[in-house]
């Protein structure tokens, strides 16, 4: 059997899950052989300590359609999602986690899904498997202020099964702790997002390796995605209006203490006009670091009209054929 | 044993200020190397105008010694630059730093190399040191912080002598002072690191006294390492937390005042304190602000940033499937330093 190119990808990072590997890649491989499509399956070894490379290796020499990443040491689910992503070569690439909690059998539906015209879809565990207090309440909280803050409205961020066009997600940067971000860091290319049912297992082996004490860490990443995607093209602006409220205050801080000095006689109240002075100090600052954010913008290499390019639709006619891309 | 191509270790030795006389140095190095029985090149990089030290390796290389290399800076650039200066004329698998002063005994040369046999990357720890007691005091106050950022139990961040692989030195650009954490960077990028005891050179010794320069060298060495081991990518963390911190007292100090206001009627407009809370309260959102630029920095170069180390793909073709070595693409990925 010659070996195609792969359609689609399916990319499992792995940590310490020398248990699951093998039922998941029968699981993969049940569910997707009989859809006909050339598939491959990228597995991320993120440094496990286990047995699970030594595992996955006997599964890539069996089978040519399994591309194994291996890192040097434990770099995070992030990584693990963004080199998976970077070395997948289908034109549709699909995440999972590699606990087994994910059905694989869920895939055909998402690629469906995929083909009736989305750029994202991601999974929603609407029944989900998992300890009510420390893991399904904290969750519905963050689901519902991520989807309010970046107004990707995602019933369930925290689901890994998710598929993505690769011309879209490829060029999307994932880095520090995003992987719970996805969707919100794409936003930037304004995809189109649905959302779909699907099947959700408890935990066969293993254990889990979250906890609760990731919420000061999600909001402050939730801040950094958000100022990014409305705010990391127009730097000036940004810092500006964070310089209008001191601006206004200073102002008048420093109206009041003339004021009061004018009314009342006497000399000028020191610290509330030096307060004033502070402020406006302050909101001049906040200016000039808008000033740097334009210098390191347009240094950088990031820039909208990419993002734009990402997702555009294309409708025009040319002497021959009328061309229409989605 | 001098054929270029086919040196298997090279050994750099960044000449800066500090130096000993360097042809008595380099026959104490050749008889330590000579002892590995394994070809190496010697590669003396001069930082900065030392005219012995040029004299000294002219006439060594007149002398006929094809397998020195001498690279002079034309001004002191510092031991990370000068390191990586040699380390661009470098060819052998294994590179070694060695300290241009006597600071090891080099007949332990050999165990440095040989632990490379197991680990990536092996530092060289000055075991049994000379120093008195305020000097061991310091010491290990330092390298307790060390520890204590890291995790990293190490004993000897100042020994200049460290073997490692080629690759290590590869993805590590170093740069300022950074040589002297080579061990602790390295372990970020998942290398295994190993200190090797050397018995310290009789003529290593420190006299006198530190002066507060060398106090603030080592005090910022322990903050780069903590920023550089934990918020690299995450600025605002370290930021966020900093001004949330300054802008919660100010918070407190502002409601404060306005709760004695309110209830006491002090007047706000004699009350330096005032002052004090808006200057706290202001400073927090500057350095909150700070955290965002940073951000801003990390993600306009997102795309050469790679959160994993040393990504290795292996599949196996179709065809090769019955054989026993797997097809391997090796990508030395460019890691991110910022």
């Amino acid at each position: 059997m010659p070996d195609p190119v792969p359609k689609v990808s399916v990319i499992v990072p792995f940590y310490n899950e020398q248990d699951s590997i093998g039922p998941l890649y029968e699981a993969i491989v049940s569910a997707l052989a009989p859809v006909g499509i050339p598939f491959e399956m990228v597995f991320v070894d993120d440094g496990s300590r286990d047995e699970t490379l030594a595992r996955a290796n006997v599964i890539a020499r069996s089978d040519p359609r399994v591309k194994l990443v291996k890192f040097r040491r434990n770099s995070g689910q992030t990584a693990a999602m963004a080199a998976g992503i970077e070395f997948a070569s289908g034109e549709i690439l699909v995440t999972m986690d590699g606990d087994l909690q994910n059905d694989p059998a869920d895939i055909p539906m998402f690629l469906e899904t995929m083909d009736s015209g989305y750029d994202i879809v991601v999974g929603w565990r609407h029944q989900r498997q998992d300890k009510l207090v420390s893991r399904k309440i904290p969750s519905r909280i963050a689901n519902w202020l991520i989807g309010k803050v970046t107004r990707v409205p995602i019933k369930d961020n925290g689901c890994s099964l998710k598929a993505y066009r690769a011309s879209v997600i490829k060029h999307i940067p994932l880095y520090s702790e995003m992987h719970r971000f996805i969707p919100a860091m794409a936003s930037m290319a304004a995809p189109r997002i649905a959302e779909v049912k699907v099947r959700h297992h408890a935990r066969r082996f293993g254990k889990s390796k979250y906890g609760l004490s990731r919420v000061y860490k999600v909001l402050l990443d939730l801040l950094v995605i958000k100022t990014l995607a409305s705010f990391a093209a127009r730097p000036l602006l940004w810092f500006g209006l964070l310089a209008v409220p001191l601006l206004l205050g200073g102002t008048g801080l420093i109206a009041s203490a003339l004021l009061g000095a004018a009314l009342r006689g006497g000399s000028i109240s020191l610290p509330i006009a030096g307060c004033g002075v502070i402020f406006l100090a302050a909101a001049f600052m906040m200016v000039c670091s808008g000033a740097l954010g334009e210098l390191v913008y347009n240094l950088g290499d990031m820039r909208d009209h990419e993002f734009a390019r990402l997702t555009q639709r294309l409708r025009m006619r040319t002497a021959y054929v009328e061309t229409k891309t989605q | 044993m001098s054929d270029r191509n086919t040196n298997r270790i090279s050994v750099i030795i960044p000449v800066g200020r500090r130096h000993g006389d360097v042809r008595e140095l380099h026959d104490e190095y050749r008889a330590g190397l000579d002892a590995l029985r394994t070809p190496y090149e010697l590669i003396f990089v001069v930082d900065g105008p030392h005219a012995d030290v040029i004299a000294g390796l002219e006439s060594l290389i007149d002398a006929g010694r094809n397998d020195i290399i001498m690279v002079v800076l034309n001004r002191s650039f510092g031991e990370s630059t000068a390191i990586m200066a040699g380390f661009a004329r470098a060819s052998g698998e294994i590179i070694l730093t060695l300290p241009a002063y006597q600071q090891i005994n080099p007949e332990d040369i050999g165990k440095l190399v040989q632990a490379l046999e197991q680990k990536d990357v092996a530092v060289g720890w000055r075991w049994p040191r000379s120093g008195g007691p305020l000097e061991k005091l310091r010491r290990s106050m330092f390298h307790g912080l060390v520890a204590r950022v890291t995790g990293m139990r190490l004993h000897d961040l100042g020994c200049g002598a460290r073997a490692m692989k080629r690759v290590v030195l590869q993805e590590l650009s170093l740069y300022g002072d950074q040589h002297r954490l080579l061990a602790v960077l390295a372990d970020r990028l998942g290398f295994s690191v190993i200190e090797v005891e050397m018995r310290q050179s009789a003529r290593d010794r420190f006299e006198g006294v530190y002066r507060p320069r060398e106090y603030a060298h080592f005090a910022l060495d322990v903050f780069t390492v903590f920023f550089l081991v934990r918020f690299t990518k995450k600025p605002l963390r370290f930021f966020g937390m900093l001004g949330a911190t300054m802008f919660g007292i100010g918070a407190v100090l502002v409601s404060w005042l306005i709760i004695d206001r309110a209830v006491f009627g002090t007047s706000l407009s004699d009350r330096p304190a005032l002052l004090l809370s808006a200057l706290v309260v202001v400073l927090g959102l500057q350095l909150f602000a700070l955290g965002l630029l940073a951000e801003l920095i990390i993600f306009t170069h997102a795309r050469h940033i790679k959160d994993y180390q040393g990504a290795e793909i292996i599949q196996y073709p179709q065809a090769q499937i019955d054989l026993p070595r797997p097809v391997r693409e090796s990508r030395a990925e460019k890691t991110a330093r910022l």
